[in-house]
């Protein structure tokens, strides 16, 4: 008969089989819960370490400056700075104000802008582009090859901030998951009114551009406005529902690409309304000026794209 | 004659606007605390837009120009006092001075009276 150790029923063994038999439960074992305390103890000094370092004591920058000048002798060097600083700004304004006299008058024929490209625009802008609005007909058909290249910079600008991002690998993204959901009531609801003013108005200028002033540009950079605004007051999950990362991909692509080809038929008939066989229609309705309103179209929606995709991509990480 | 009572008063509205944002201006130097500034800022974008916007309108008279000077006040009062209030929001969140400078509502009066 073996000898059966006085503490036998608080042991491993006999927990186990008492287990095995069904009798009791294994429970935690007893330093579980020091351990617990400990772990809570070390995660309240991080996250106290952490909030100190989150917000740093703020310092009035000026203090250094300010002591520097006090201990160091040269408080009449800081007096004679104000001073010079006033005096040279003055002097740089009279001498601009001054200039201003000897230029041309506003509009007037001396005028070396006035020379005989801006008339040809003007007097035959019209006829030629078939826009009432002669600004657009100038970005998009005198100098269509320049915009072009413009919007390829937009689209080149949103490439290089993706590879960059993308290269540096985010552990975690900037906003949290459930942390952008059910923002600010205010925001919401006064986003709620806007966001369909906002895109309307910014259609408006998109398709208007060639008979008041406006444009891709203007008109895309109002659409973006409307979309970060959206984005802004009910979270990415919402605007994914509409605008995710495929969509946004091939209105981004697809718009560069019909751009290119109608900018290419363009320069391929004299780059020039006239030869083009689209007819011009009467200038001064939405469904004229040939070429112009569908690049109009395309440009805004780059612009658009470009907008929200730089908002995006800063502010997590993705579109 | 009545051309003159109409332009004098759209002066009036006009300068007023001005003068309200010249406050707004010395307001926003010369407090030190963010939400006070703050508060001086956004009369500029409220109040001074409005009265200026609405001498410009009471010169043009009524035309679809007015109309639409008329929906840039709609948008700016829409829009201005959210900015702020977010801008705010943002402020009481990340401040780490803010019970020197301001009276919380969990705090007792007797200690902002004094200072």
């Amino acid at each position: 008969m073996s000898r059966i150790r006085s503490n036998y029923d608080s042991s491993f063994r006999a927990r186990f089989r008492r287990y095995i038999r069904g009798e009791e439960e294994l429970k935690d074992v007893d330093y579980m819960p020091l351990f617990k305390k400990q772990m809570d103890e070390e995660r309240a000094e991080d996250e106290r370490a952490t909030e100190h370092y989150l917000v740093p004591p703020i310092k009035d920058p000026m203090e250094d400056a300010r002591l520097y000048a006090e201990y160091s002798g040269i408080k009449w060097f800081r007096r004679l700075y104000q001073v010079m600083a006033v005096l040279l700004c003055v002097a740089i304004c009279a001498v601009l104000i001054y200039n201003i006299a000897f230029m041309p008058g506003f509009g007037s024929e001396e005028s070396p802008m006035n020379n005989e490209v801006s008339e040809r625009y003007l007097s035959q802008g019209e006829e030629e582009t078939g826009v009432t609005n002669i600004v657009t007909g100038l970005i998009i058909s005198y100098r269509g090859f320049d915009t072009f290249g413009e919007t390829h910079v937009l689209f080149i600008a949103t490439i290089a901030v993706m590879i960059l991002l993308k290269l540096m690998k985010q552990e975690k993204p900037v906003v949290a998951e459930g942390e952008e959901e059910g923002g600010d009531i205010i925001l919401t609801t006064i986003a709620r009114v806007l966001v369909p003013l906002i895109f309307l108005f910014g259609f408006y200028v998109l398709v208007n551009g060639h008979l008041s002033p406006g444009g891709g540009f203007s008109g895309g950079a109002v659409m973006g406005a409307g979309l970060i605004l959206y984005s802004a007051s009910f979270g990415f999950t919402s605007t994914a529902k509409f605008f995710n990362e495929k969509i946004y991909d091939i209105v981004k692509v697809g718009s560069l690409l019909l751009y290119s080809l109608l900018i290419v038929y363009n320069l391929f008939t004299g780059a020039n309304g006239i030869a083009s066989v689209i007819p011009l229609g009467k200038a001064g309705e939405i469904l004229s000026a040939g070429l112009i309103l569908p690049i109009n179209i395309l440009v805004g929606l780059e612009v658009a794209c470009t907008m929200y995709a730089f908002y995006a991509l800063f502010r997590k990480g993705a579109i | 004659m009545s051309e003159w009572i109409v332009f004098s008063f759209a002066a009036i509205l006009i300068i007023g606007g001005l003068l309200v944002s010249l406050l707004a201006a010395f307001g926003l130097f010369k407090f030190r605390f963010a939400l006070n500034r703050m508060h001086a800022a956004a009369m500029c974008d409220t109040l001074a837009i409005l009265l200026v916007l609405l001498g410009l309108i009471v010169i043009n008279g009524a035309s679809l120009l007015s109309l639409k000077l008329g929906l840039i006040i709609v948008l700016l009062w829409f829009a201005s006092p959210v900015s702020s209030h977010l801008l705010a929001h943002m402020e009481v969140i990340v401040s780490s001075k803010l019970k020197d400078n301001c009276e919380l509502p969990g705090q007792e009066e007797g200690g902002s009276s004094e200072s």
